[in-house]
């Protein structure tokens, strides 16, 4: 019986050593990518703490320069070479953001060509 | 007899902490020594600054390839063509970083750990220029027999 009790507790910790902590994932959506679209840029104003839903929450500086490197159909796409942008649950992406009528609405992840919305849309102020 | 044991751990840890760090030439003295990027080409420096869970040292791979591993204190390269790039590392799950490298461009992975059930987990980072380029002067070579492009 104890043989039996030790072997379920046994499985049990395997397979939750599988899955416990691969739980939390970035929401994704596929996209299309128009590369340029103009030559927009600004410079943000004040830092934008940007959340995902995973815990970790993106950060974009202040006095950052970003420029139009493309287009989506949920908005512009801008880059910055002023810091690196990741989004990150159990994994770390590398990112652009995606903006529509000044505001931060996503991530584009241009290794996986997808787009990972914010749950609430951030209005940016620009210098 | 209690002192004896609680020393006989501690030096155990040490031993193995030890055993486990990285231990060929700084990054300072063998930099100088790395061929330029040729042209067409970006470099990936990947590096491991915490001793914490020394004993956990998975393969690092770069889309799929092995190409290190992730040893306490140690670093290495890969130069590789501009493109869209996976590094990962593998204990009890996989975990993962994607990111893009550009042409003549160096950028820096930090392979940090976090808790895990049975054993803790390698993490690959993208970190800032200006902060991998100080971290990684205190992380020892572990290249080059597996590091070629």
């Amino acid at each position: 019986m104890n043989l039996l009790k030790t072997s379920c507790l046994i499985a049990t910790l395997a397979s939750l050593a599988g899955c416990a902590f691969d739980l939390v994932s970035v929401s994704q959506k596929p996209v299309t990518f128009a590369p340029g679209g103009g030559s927009g840029s600004f410079q943000l104003a004040k830092e934008v703490r940007a959340g995902l839903g995973t815990g970790f929450p993106t950060v974009l500086r202040a006095d950052t320069t970003w420029k139009q490197v493309g287009t989506t159909e949920f908005g512009e796409v801008f880059a910055t070479k002023d810091q690196i942008v990741k989004v990150e649950a159990s994994n770390i992406h590398e990112a652009e953001i995606v903006l529509s009528e000044r505001s931060l609405v996503g991530f584009y992840l241009p290794v996986e060509k997808t787009f990972a919305p914010l749950s609430h849309p951030v209005l940016l102020e620009f210098k | 007899m209690k002192k004896t044991i609680q020393s006989a751990i501690v030096m155990a840890g040490a031993i193995l902490v030890c055993t486990g760090c990285a231990s060929g030439p700084r990054f300072a003295e063998v930099s100088k020594t790395f061929p330029a990027l040729s042209p067409g080409q970006g470099r990936v420096y990947v590096y491991r600054k915490a001793v914490l869970g020394a004993a956990v040292q998975p393969q690092v791979k770069l889309n799929g390839e092995a190409v290190g591993r992730a040893v306490p204190k140690g670093f290495f390269y890969v130069d590789r063509a501009p493109g869209e790039y996976k590094i990962s590392t593998t204990t009890e799950v996989e975990r993962s970083l994607s990111m893009l490298l550009g042409d003549g461009e160096t950028r820096y992975v930090r392979l940090g750990i976090s808790l895990g059930f049975f054993v803790g987990h390698v993490y690959p980072e993208l970190v800032e220029d200006r902060v991998g380029e100080k971290e990684i002067q205190k992380c020892s070579y572990t290249g080059p027999t597996n590091c070629k492009p």
